[in-house]
């Protein structure tokens, strides 16, 4: 996955020094964590809320991305695809919930099946539409920024920033408005919340909607740093369920954090050594997470 | 007169008969190439059935069945390209290998349950996939091994190879049925009942007595077995082994067909496998995008018939073999005084 890492790495191995090298992977895997982060989140609030494992969340991902190479392409400014792509995201997220989930929400065995059958619906589309080609996108902020004696790429930047307004946003949303409220309350204690008069059918399909909102906007944040094709969900699918499990099922912040960590270490495993054993050794921390700290590593620290 | 029962058992003739004539038969009515296919969906068929054994009948869903179908098949691959091992010796190797290594993840795996114990299955079958990625000269990695004819096998008098393709089929055909009859057995047997029991309910399993960690290592050492076998053949099959069959996806696509079959039945895999393996022949010779109706059917058939297709015949079933025996007492009313 992230496959552009490879790349990048041979290239500074070429053209930097082994200092250089670290502290520019290390960087990417900070800025990665954060988008993963991102779409790491969606896939847990659906996780927790809806009590699905949603095999098709990298695929939202991915369709995030190609949206932005249609929006790119439609109307020749790529800052548009910031606003319209999640919007489009949420109404493909929510219609999804009413026609897909909705009928055998009580059935977690036939929700994964139905995911799965989802995430080859949506990557057999874009294959239709957008063709089997990878294609790349230019950053719409060209350039590089001096830091810390090397000169890194702006747009990168900017996308951290991004992915640090959204996720901020998310968290206010969750705890200062109505719909982020009953969200909780649902996840919380969902007959209660009922018993309460929150509308528990109509959170569902808002929970899906934001999920696939999140993932998209990773999408578009991600599009001008990868490349952009069907297959790109199928390989960051793995890694946000790492996020989700290292962090603690249903514990957000604990998400977004074992997000960042993981790209970052990932990054810098990735400056002396092969980028799949990076892999395996995420996995391995992810393997001995599971069976030693079922609640994730940050259970306890958080509330 | 005809009963429902005779009717299944007349069936499950029907159905061995059929797949004993497919040799003749299939190229008659449609080409060669359909015999292969047939093979190839018993073999899937298989790896589909290790999948409903830790779901369908003990209650784990395994997303990393993929790992052992992998062992499976590189135990073979490696044991005739690298190491010259002759046919049985390969296929033993990657019976053992598979099994081996279930036993080892089993020991981790079973400690948990549910979602979990989903993910844990994965984690488990990736690394396994990036480790095999990574080790090219052993693997081959993505582009895989190519191994040149197959060993040639002889079982008392009979010398057959499977560049004969009957033998071939017949080879797959007895296999698959026997790991099937297996499972049959080990299903009706009072393992099979505790399995059940467990995945009904694990906490009154355990009060009665039943070591539910150390059932379900078993179950997971069978499914294990199952899948390794499965990949074994399939490494014969296609004389091909690659780590891409090793990914989830491929896990991915076992659950799917286990459950769209029917979980929790002796034959839902092999309807469930061949229902898509089926649609995807055909739909992919007039249209590259099958995995579309793939997906749409998978979808349309959760909503639709949950307990998969043969849950959907079986519930038909039951409610024609009441009504046949409401009409037979009627009959017997009638004709009494």
């Amino acid at each position: 996955m992230i496959g552009n890492y490879r790349g990048e790495w041979i290239n500074v191995l070429i053209h930097g020094h082994m200092m250089d090298t670290l502290l520019l992977l290390a960087l990417n895997g900070l800025i990665w964590g954060l988008i993963i982060a991102l779409i790491a989140l969606g896939l847990s609030i659906i996780f927790g809320l809806l009590d699905i494992i949603n095999l098709a969340h990298g695929d939202f991902f991915m369709v995030g991305t190609v949206l932005a190479w249609f929006t790119l392409e439609l109307t020749g400014n790529f800052w548009v695809a910031f606003l319209i792509v999640p919007l489009i995201g949420f109404f493909l997220g929510a219609l999804i919930q009413r026609v897909v989930i909705q009928p055998i929400r009580n059935v977690a065995a036939l929700t994964i099946v139905a995911t799965f059958g989802l995430s080859l619906i949506l990557q057999e589309s874009v294959r239709i539409s957008f063709g089997t080609t990878p294609r790349r996108i230019l950053p719409p902020i060209q350039g590089t920024f001096p830091m810390f004696g090397i000169n890194y790429e702006i747009y990168r930047l900017f996308a951290a920033l991004i992915a640090i307004i959204a996720l901020a946003g998310f968290f206010v949303f969750l705890h200062r408005t109505k719909l982020g409220t009953w969200m909780r309350a649902v996840r919380h204690d969902r007959e209660t919340a009922i018993a309460m008069g929150v509308p528990a059918q109509r959170v569902y399909v808002m929970t899906f909607g934001i999920g696939f909102a999140l993932a998209a906007l990773g999408g578009v944040v991600a599009a001008p740093i990868t490349t952009v094709e069907f297959r790109t969900g199928v390989d960051i699918l793995p890694f946000c369920f790492m996020a989700v499990i290292i962090g603690g099922l249903g514990n957000l912040p604990g998400t977004a954090v074992a997000a960042v960590l993981l790209a970052f270490l990932e990054g810098i495993i990735q400056s002396f050594a092969d980028p799949t054993v990076a892999r395996i050794s995420s996995l391995l921390l992810m393997s001995a997470v599971l069976l030693v700290r079922p609640q994730g590593l940050f259970k306890g620290l958080t509330k | 007169m005809m009963t429902p029962n005779v009717i299944e058992r007349a069936m499950l003739i029907a159905f061995g008969a059929f797949l004993v004539a497919v040799p003749w038969l299939i190229p008659v009515l449609l080409n060669k190439f359909w015999v292969s296919l047939i093979a190839e969906i018993m073999i899937w068929s298989l790896f589909a059935a290790s999948v409903n054994l830790l779901f369908g009948y003990v209650g784990l869903l395994s997303f990393g069945q993929a790992l052992y179908f992998g062992f499976g098949m590189y135990g073979v691959a490696i044991g005739v390209a690298t190491l010259g091992l002759s046919f049985w010796p390969a296929f033993g190797l990657g019976i053992v290998a598979s099994v081996m290594i279930a036993l080892v993840s089993g020991i981790f795996a079973v400690r948990l349950t549910w979602h979990y114990f989903a993910i844990i299955t994965v984690v488990f079958s990736l690394i396994f996939y990036f480790f095999a990625v990574s080790v090219k000269p052993l693997t081959g990695g993505d582009d895989g091994i190519n191994f040149s004819l197959p060993p040639t096998f002889s079982f008392g008098g009979v010398t057959g190879s499977f560049s004969d393709a009957s033998f071939q089929y017949f080879f797959i055909l007895a296999t698959v049925s026997l790991c099937f009859f297996l499972m049959h057995r080990v299903i009706r047997s009072p393992l099979g009942k505790a399995f059940v029991a467990i995945r009904d309910n694990d906490v009154r399993a355990a009060l009665i007595g039943l070591n539910v960690y150390q059932l379900r290592l078993i179950a997971f050492v069978m499914a294990g077995f199952l899948a390794g076998v499965s990949g074994a053949l399939f490494a014969f099959f296609g004389r091909y082994a690659s780590a891409s069959y090793m990914y989830y996806h491929v896990s991915g696509e076992a659950v799917v067909w286990a459950i769209v079959g029917g979980a929790g039945t002796l034959f839902g895999p092999i309807v469930g496998t061949t229902f898509f393996i089926v649609i995807r022949e055909l739909v992919s010779t007039h249209w590259e995008h099958h995995a579309l109706i793939v997906g749409v059917m998978a979808i349309l058939v959760v909503i639709l018939a949950p307990k998969g297709l043969v849950g959907l015949w079986n519930d038909a079933f039951i409610s024609w073999r009441a009504r046949a025996k409401a009409a037979s007492t009627n009959t017997t009313l009638q004709t009494e005084p």
